[in-house]
This record gives structure tokens, sequence and C-alpha cells, in this order.
């Protein structure tokens, strides 16, 4: 159906493989962790959308409607590689925003945010909303690290773990967290699966509440193929876990749902 | 005389007694129910929408990673889940049968009981057209081997759906066979009144660095724009010992590819992995192959297996 085209407004490159991507765009209303699967090319290869967090929305300011999005993305493969090619005016094929944000933190004492590489783009739009909150970001080098000014500038408590040392502390984000936890704090956490079933033991033992949005590949992006399967945990009464479609039913899940051992890391 | 060919009657097909605005389906497992792509096309401007594949109960279906994109295509090894016939007719029939379009169920089984089962509970639910049998499907008193590959037991299944509902039946055509004109035969004989064809071809992708499958279950079916010209010309194949209409399916992206079925001998098409990419590719596609009609002043009808010599 049609609708207005969306436009491409600018695509920075942020530093050797990082990119800024602003669309413009009539937006519906977006939640924090929401996002979007990008076409970017008309050819068939890639053939298939790309997925991509709402990073930001742009336009007036505490506004949930925008006049845009922000993306930011890694170069990794074919796509993101042609991706970061597209120029400025040139329209950009669009479908969102999908699946369920982070639920709105209540009744919690600390809010602790953990990112691991490009998993910092799902929490901007939250840690805009809670300037109280406490972001660990983890990297494995300094390069990793340039979007973490963004959230510097509102932002009291942020700490870095890069695997080289190259920047902030030398070690793991999942350390950081060990030393951040307290109870009565909530955890929104996103990144590597390794990383997040880390964040969810780490939670589980200090009984503290755990949000992680998952990535898994993406062929239809809105809950048709049900190709992004994850595996929940056994509830009481049924014998084994169901699938539950990242772009559907998540992509933040409650980390005590996830069934984190069916992961073949 | 062309010229009384009227809007709608130049895209108009008949299919196993079903007529079809246009020859313009989609495919089973890639447009779920229907409501799922309300929000990004127009659904009453389908031929028809051939929902997700059902099975007597609800399935889980196998572990991920489930899909992986190739070349031209992807690999998916979804493991047919699906929510259970039951749940079909009582949650996701409401919707679909409002909507001014064809509803075709594809329904699959792990024996011939559980398809003539699956097939019985459907038969006279209103706003269903027809029934599509999936006989790609491992039959686990066979030892897994897919119904679709042995002439026999494809042709047992058939008859028992067929002597047990009153729904027009087409069936669904595994390619991963030798000779796809002995199945067409074997399922016309157990009196199906259409076959669609093709279903997807067994495929596999390494991931080098890690030395693994990529999918979970090592191997999957392979579908998209890579498999077209395979798919073309087993309809073509079809189509010389067929007497009952072909449905065409494998890789279609636009009007021109639907055409090059409908020439090979196709009287409809499917549409699969193309609605992820664009949810409206459907709709363009119909809209592509009625500029093709008026150009060529001509009507589906007439273009069905018009490949020249
Ligand atoms: C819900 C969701 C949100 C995402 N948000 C962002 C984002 O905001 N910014 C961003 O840069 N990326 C994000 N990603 C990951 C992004 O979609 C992939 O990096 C991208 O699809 C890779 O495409 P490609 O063609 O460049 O790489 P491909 O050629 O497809 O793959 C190249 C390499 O990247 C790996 N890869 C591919 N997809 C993923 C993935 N989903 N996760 C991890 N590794 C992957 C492949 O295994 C392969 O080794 C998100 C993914 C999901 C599922
Ligand atoms: C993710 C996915 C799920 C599918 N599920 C089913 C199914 O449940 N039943 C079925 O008969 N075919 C199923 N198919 C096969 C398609 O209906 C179609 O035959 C095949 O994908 C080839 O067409 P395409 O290249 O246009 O996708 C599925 C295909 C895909 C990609
Ligand atoms: S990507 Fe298709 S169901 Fe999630």
């Amino acid at each position: 159906m049609e609708e207005k085209p969306k436009k491409i407004l600018y695509n920075r490159q942020a530093s050797a493989h990082y990119y800024r991507m602003g669309i413009s765009w009539a937006t519906p209303t977006i939640a924090p962790g929401q996002f979007v699967m990008v076409r970017v090319t008309d050819g068939l290869d890639p053939l298939l959308r790309r997925p991509f967090g709402i990073y930001n929305i742009l336009g007036p300011k505490g506004k949930s409607r925008g006049t845009g999005i922000e993306l930011l993305y890694k170069v990794v493969g074919k796509g993101t590689r042609i991706l970061s090619t597209r120029k400025p005016g040139d329209d950009i094929d669009v479908i969102g925003p999908l699946g369920d944000g982070f639920p709105y933190p209540s009744g919690f004492r600390k809010v602790i945010m953990v990112a691991g590489g490009m998993g910092l783009v799902p929490l901007y739009l939250m840690a805009k909303e809670l300037h109280g909150a406490t972001l660990l970001f983890g990297a494995r080098a300094r390069e990793e690290t340039v979007f973490i000014k963004d959230f510097r500038k509102f932002m009291r408590n942020v700490k870095v773990a890069t695997e080289d040392g190259s920047y902030g502390r030398k070690g793991l984000v999942t350390e950081l967290l060990e030393e951040e936890i307290s109870s009565g704090s909530v955890i929104y956490a996103c990144g590597p699966i390794g990383m997040l079933k880390q964040a969810s033991a780490i939670a589980r033992r200090a009984d503290v509440k755990c949000f992680v949005s998952l990535e898994r590949s993406m062929a239809c992006g809105i809950g048709v193929c049900l190709g992004c399967a994850v595996k929940s945990r056994p509830h009481k009464g049924s014998g084994s876990g169901v699938y539950r479609m990242v772009c559907s039913d998540g992509p933040v899940f409650d980390s005590a749902d996830i069934d984190w051992d069916s992961f073949n890391l | 005389m062309n010229k009384g060919v009227k809007k709608t009657s130049r895209l108009a097909v008949e299919i196993a007694g079903i007529r079809f605005k246009n020859p313009v389906l989609t495919a089973s497992g890639t447009f779920g129910y229907g409501s799922e792509y309300a929000p990004y096309t127009d659904l009453g401007r389908l031929g028809g929408i051939v929902v997700k594949g059902l099975s007597l109960e609800p399935r889980a279906g196998n572990p991920g990673p489930r899909t992986v994109e190739t070349p031209s295509g992807m690999l998916n090894a979804i493991g047919l889940q699906n929510v259970g016939v039951e749940s079909f007719i009582k949650e996701k029939m409401p919707f679909l049968r409002r909507l001014k379009t064809n509803v075709i169920a594809n329904i699959f089984g792990e024996t011939v009981e559980d398809y003539k089962e699956v097939a019985r509970r459907l038969d006279g639910v209103a706003g269903l057209t027809a029934l599509e049998i999936n006989i790609s499907c491992p039959n686990v008193k066979k030892g897994g081997i897919a119904f679709g590959v042995v002439p026999t037991e494809a042709h047992r299944v058939v008859s028992a759906v067929k002597s047990s509902v009153g729904l027009p039946v087409i069936t669904k055509l595994s390619p991963n066979v030798t000779d796809i004109r002995v199945m067409v035969k074997a399922v016309e004989e157990a009196g199906t009144d259409a076959v669609s064809l093709i279903n997807t071809i067994t495929g596999m992708a390494v991931d080098v660095e890690k030395r693994r499958a990529l999918l979970a279950t090592k191997t999957g079916g392979l579908s998209g724009p890579a498999i077209r010209p395979i798919a073309v010309r087993m309809v073509w194949e079809a189509a010389q010992v067929a007497t009952r209409p072909i449905i065409g399916i494998g890789g279609i992206m636009t009007a021109k590819d639907a055409l090059e079925f409908i020439i090979a001998g196709a009287s409809a098409v499917q549409i699969g992995t193309a609605n992820f990419v664009d949810p409206d590719s459907a709709v363009k596609a119909v809209d592509g192959i009625e500029e093709y009609l008026k150009r060529h002043r001509t009507s589906v009808k007439d273009l069905i297996g018009s490949l020249k010599a």
C-alpha cells in the first residue's frame, strides 16, 4: 500500500565500521526497544530485509511521534555494506515500528542498562527517559565505543569495559554488572547471546528482574515465517518450553522466561 | 473480440470449480493467517490466500536457527509449527472469512489417517474455499520418507482426503523427485482437482568458520528466486501430462516472473518468499499482469500454456 516514501536524511560514518543513518518518516508512536526491517537494495542480493533497532526519534523533543528516526549500524556483511553506500535524498524502504519495546520500570530502586556492542541501540530512547539510570557498556575495543558519548550527554553513571583495555576498564561488561547489581534493581540488557546469558544468570542469583532484547536472523520481521524462534523455559505444568518469535513476541523478553541452555553458543 | 474482454474477466481464472478474480495467490507458510499482512497490503485484491500448514494438533516446530539467507533465496526448517486445526477454525477463520478473496487451507499429517482427519474437520467450515494437501511431509509409518516422493504413498494420501471431503482438493507437489510427471499422474488418478508446485527444494549451508550447519536441523527447504528456473521447468513438465489445472510456485517476485509460469502451463501462481521482501508483491504482480494483458490484448485464460514451439 502506498504511503509517503521515506527518505535518507543522512548516512554518516562515525568510525571505521560504524554509521548513523537518519530517515525522514512521519513516524507512528514508537516505544523504546522497537525495531524496523530495512530493504537495503531493490536487487536480489541480499534478498531479505535487515532488522535494525530504532536508536532515536528525530523531531521536536519529548514527542513519541517524530519526523524521522535515526539508526546506528555496524558494517558486518553484504547488506550493511550496501546500506553504508546509500545516499542522502534516496528513498528507503522501511517497515515498522515492529515488536514490543521495554516495559517501563516502576517500583525499582535502581535501573541498570547493560549493553554489548550494538546492543546500545535499543536502550537509547529508554535512557533518555530515565536520567538516573546506570549504563554498563562492553565492547571489544575503543573503535566500538563511538556512540557512548551520546549517552554521556545526559547520564552520569556510564561505565565501560573493553576486552583489550583500550577504553575504560579491561574486561567484560558482566563483571561491571556483578559490582553494580543490588537488590531492588531492574536490568535492561541487549548484546550478544553469551553476554545476555551471563547477565541473566547474575540477575537470577541476585533475585533481580532482568529484561533482555534478543537478536535472531529474521526473514519477515512480523511473525509469519516463524523463523526467529527462541525457546522459552518450561513452565510449571507444561513438559517442555514453547517457541516464541523474537520479532512478534519480543524482541524484549523477561530473561526468566528464556531457556538459555537452548542456544548453541 | 478481444475488446469485449472485461477488466475483471481478463484476469479471472477457474480452478477446481472455484473462480479466482485474478491468478495471484499467496503461498502457505509465507503469509501467516492473512491478518499479519493487513497493515501492509490490500488483502481483498489477492486472488487467494493459502494459510500456514495445519495439522491435527498444534506443533511446536524445530529448534533455531530455522532460517538462513542464501544467494537469491533462503533455507527454512520451521518444522511446520502451527496452531492446529481447531484453533485455526476458532481463532483465524473469523478474520479470513470476511475477506473478499479465496481462502485455502494447507494441510499435512504424519500418517494417512492424520491427513484424513484434518481434512474432515475443515470440510464445511464457512468461508473456506479449498484444501491444499502438502505431501512433502515425512511419513512416520514409512521411516520418515516424504509422502510426496513415493507415487503410491502420494496416491494413498490424496484418495483418502478426497474421499472424506466435499471441498475441492489441490495437491501440492514436492520437487524432490526424479520425475514430476509420475507424481502428477499419481495424484490425478487419486482424484485431485488441481496440483500446485513446487514446494521447497532440500538444501544445506555450512558456516565454514564454525564448521557447523547454519540450520539447527542441518538441512532445510530452499525458496526464493534461486529456485525459479527449476520451478518453471517442473511446471512445464507437469503441464505435458496434466489433465487438471496447475498452480505454479517458486521464486516469483514480479508480474513477469508470474507470467513465465502461466505461459509454461500454470493457471495461477502463488507468491511465497517475496512477501517477506515486499509485503505488497502479490498485489503489484496483479497490477503488472493486468498491464501485460492489456498490452498484449489477451486474457490469463488464453495465456495459460501458450508457450510457442
Ligand atoms: C531485532 C534486531 C535489531 C538489530 N539492531 C541492530 C542495530 O541497531 N544496529 C546494527 O548494526 N545491527 C543490528 N542488528 C543486527 C543486524 O540486523 C545485522 O548485523 C545485519 O542483518 C547483518 O546484515 P549483513 O547483510 O550486513 O550481514 P550478513 O552478510 O547477513 O552477515 C554477516 C555476518 O554478520 C552476522 N550476523 C548477521 N545477522 C546478525 C545478527 N542479527 N546478530 C548478530 N550477528 C549477525 C552473520 O552471522 C555473519 O557472520 C539487529 C538485529 C536484530 C534481530
Ligand atoms: C518460511 C516458509 C514456510 C513455509 N511453510 C510451508 C507450509 O507450512 N506448507 C507448505 O505447503 N509450504 C510451505 N512453504 C513453501 C512455500 O509455500 C512455497 O512452496 C515455497 O517457498 C516456494 O515458493 P517461493 O520461492 O515463492 O517462496 C514454506 C516456505 C517458507 C519460505
Ligand atoms: S522473522 Fe519471521 S517470524 Fe520472526
